[in-house]
């Protein structure tokens, strides 16, 4: 394997943000929420942004310990063809979604990139905002994606301990570390105009985990001046499998990291999956967290048949309807929107495309 | 008191309200009806014709005497700028168009040569064009020279409620300029909007302290005062402030007694 890039494990970049992870008492907890909400309310206003994720397939053909999909799991594979994308589009469409994250597995026969840019295509004809959680794609692969419509990209280190990660990927694509991790460097320099990363939360000592993350998100804010990026709080959930994480990560400490998050970087997306519960969700709402996923179903076809007999990716912890989560946000004062973007600006990000 | 003319337009509120950031459209229908402002900016992101509920056009377009002014915010470059401009025209029916692009997702900072190349093309095709700009002079008037209606320096970041940090560019720009200077941006309390109409501004964009504020009516409404108190407080003529020091010795004594 190549070198580790020096960014993974340059403290500089975290140091102001360490202590505030390793502190453990209320007050300190209570204070830092006080200045996460300050935070995010100057920047964000009162807004959550919407998203749902959409599961285009199951096929997989990597070993993730942890993972519902994994290739020797022995539930039923299938994916979504092109009128099954269309029709699951329109269900989510009559719940007001108009921002969807298309997610697949690893790259296989069945599902790899000339798959993934017809649903790309299909979902920029109904979505105003388009983004993927599938495999790491070369810069050309990217482009592709971006000129079809895709505005974002979402793909998790799942952690950045390379010691950890190689046992935790037993076999297939996904065990190369370094690919994975320059992964959002190859998406932006292919024009996709936002990138979101995270760690799977509980593969890893979650400190190290969250200062990696940071390290991670600051360096590409300084690297590509034009990018977006967003950092997701992903926690194990469980799943087909029955995978038992190392690592507990509480409630307390995952709040304390995401306020920290906001903190030390003001101004970007903060996201919060529908793993978590409906009374985490709707604390941390307004508490540093601006993007959240809404009424997710995770089974290949969830929106159109809700009993669909595919095994999902992870359990969802948030169950509710779009409208139960909708009353909850403005019962604290914010505004759920749908729609926070145009496909005006659908095309690929300007000088990273055209170099 | 005369008027805010903005193309052929004239108002004669001189608060422009933003409407994003506002816990609800109702929350944010009230503080424009308090504020009583005539010109509104919505940004082109906000229009939903698919889901009404989330929409913030159709409300604001309901409101008697209110111009709307979309805007490009979300842009990156030029090309999307104008993109955005031409739908919005079409959708909106208003010949307004605030120009905004920021390359930059996270601190919004606008940038001054696409923002050119934008405001060049749009003013051609007949915009009303208003361009969010860096509290930058020379840029002004380059952008005056293409045919916007006004240029809107920034006082500080976007949401950041630092006030008119740019105090000085911002008097540069207003001393030189031939259109309408209107502060957007960065404003935190009424006082700064005051501020911004006693130097000189013909008017202010506010939207986040009105936004997040407990009662953001309210806070409109004290907006509104503020600006018409400073734009009647510059018109009637402020005091001049005390000058520098006089020195111990007198500096014109080589001059000899006056004859």
């Amino acid at each position: 394997m190549s070198s580790l890039p020096a960014w993974l494990t340059d403290e500089r970049l975290s140091a102001d943000i360490e202590p505030l992870l390793r502190q453990t008492d209320a007050e300190s907890l209570e204070r830092l929420a006080a200045e996460a909400q300050a935070v995010t309310l100057r920047r964000f206003g009162r807004i959550i942004s919407l998203y749902a994720p959409l599961y285009l397939s199951n096929f997989c053909s990597s070993g993730c310990v942890y993972c519902g999909f994994a290739s020797d799991r022995k539930s039923p594979r299938r994916k979504l063809d092109v009128g099954e994308i269309e029709k699951e589009l329109m269900a989510m469409k009559v719940l007001g979604i108009g921002d969807v994250l298309l997610l697949t597995g690893e790259r296989t026969a069945a599902v790899g990139f000339d798959y993934l840019r017809r649903a790309v295509e299909i979902a920029a004809r109904h979505m105003p905002r388009v983004a993927v959680e599938a495999f790491p794609m070369s810069v050309a692969e990217y482009r592709g994606l971006a000129e079809c419509g895709c505005t974002g990209i979402t793909i998790y280190q799942e952690t950045y301990d390379p010691a950890n990660y190689r046992d935790l990927h037993r076999w297939g694509p996904k065990q190369d570390f370094l690919e994975r991790l320059e992964t959002p460097e190859r998406a932006i320099s292919g024009g996709i105009r936002s990138v979101g990363i995270g760690a799977l939360l509980g593969l890893s000592e979650p400190v190290g985990e969250a200062l990696a993350v940071l390290r991670h998100a600051r360096h590409l804010c300084k690297t590509y001046w034009k990018a977006g990026v967003s950092v997701s709080f992903p926690r194990i959930r469980p799943q087909e499998g029955g995978f038992q994480p190392s690592f507990t990560v509480s409630d307390r400490f995952l709040a304390r990291m995401i306020f920290a998050f906001r903190v030390g970087m003001p101004d970007v997306d903060l996201v919060l999956s529908t793993r978590e519960s409906s009374a985490f969700r709707d604390g941390m709402a307004g508490l540093g967290i601006t993007r959240m996923s809404i009424a997710s179903r995770t089974t290949v076809g969830g929106y159109v048949a809700a009993d669909a007999t595919s095994a999902s990716q992870f359990e969802v912890c948030d169950g509710r309807s779009a409208e139960a989560f909708c009353a909850a946000l403005r019962a604290k004062n914010l505004d759920p929107v749908f729609k926070n973007w145009d496909a005006a600006y659908n095309n690929p990000l300007a000088s990273e495309a055209s170099a | 008191m005369d008027s805010l003319r903005l193309g052929s337009y004239t108002f004669s509120s001189r608060l422009i309200l933003g409407t994003g950031k506002f816990s609800s459209a109702s929350a944010m229908i009230e503080a424009v009806r308090a504020s009583g402002t005539q010109l509104v900016t919505v940004a082109l992101r906000r229009f939903n014709r698919e889901q009404l509920e989330d929409d913030l056009f159709g409300p604001l377009s309901e409101i008697e005497g209110l111009t709307l002014m979309p805007n490009t915010s979300g842009a990156a470059t030029a090309r999307e700028a104008v993109k955005a401009a031409r739908i919005s025209r079409e959708l909106s029916g208003s010949p307004f168009i605030k120009v905004e692009i920021h390359p930059n997702p996270h601190h919004l900072m606008p940038d001054p040569i696409e923002t050119y190349e934008a405001c060049k093309i749009l003013a051609a095709e007949g915009f009303i064009v208003m361009p969010y700009i860096p509290a930058d002079p020379v840029l002004a008037k380059r952008l005056e020279e293409v045919g916007c209606s006004s240029v809107m320096p920034l006082g500080s970041a976007i949401g950041s409620g630092q006030g008119l940090s740019t105090a000085e560019m911002v008097k540069l720009i207003i001393r030189e300029s031939n259109i309408p200077v209107i502060v957007d941006a960065g404003l935190r309390s009424p006082s700064e909007a005051c501020a911004a109409m006693e130097m000189g501004c013909e008017a202010v964009l506010v939207n986040s302290a009105v936004a997040v504020a407990r009662n953001p009516a309210a806070m409109a409404s004290a907006f509104a005062k503020a600006v018409e108190a400073g734009f009647e407080a510059r018109n009637a003529g402020l005091m001049p402030r005390s000058g520098a020091a006089v020195a111990t010795s007198p500096l014109t004594s080589f001059l000899g007694a006056a004859s």
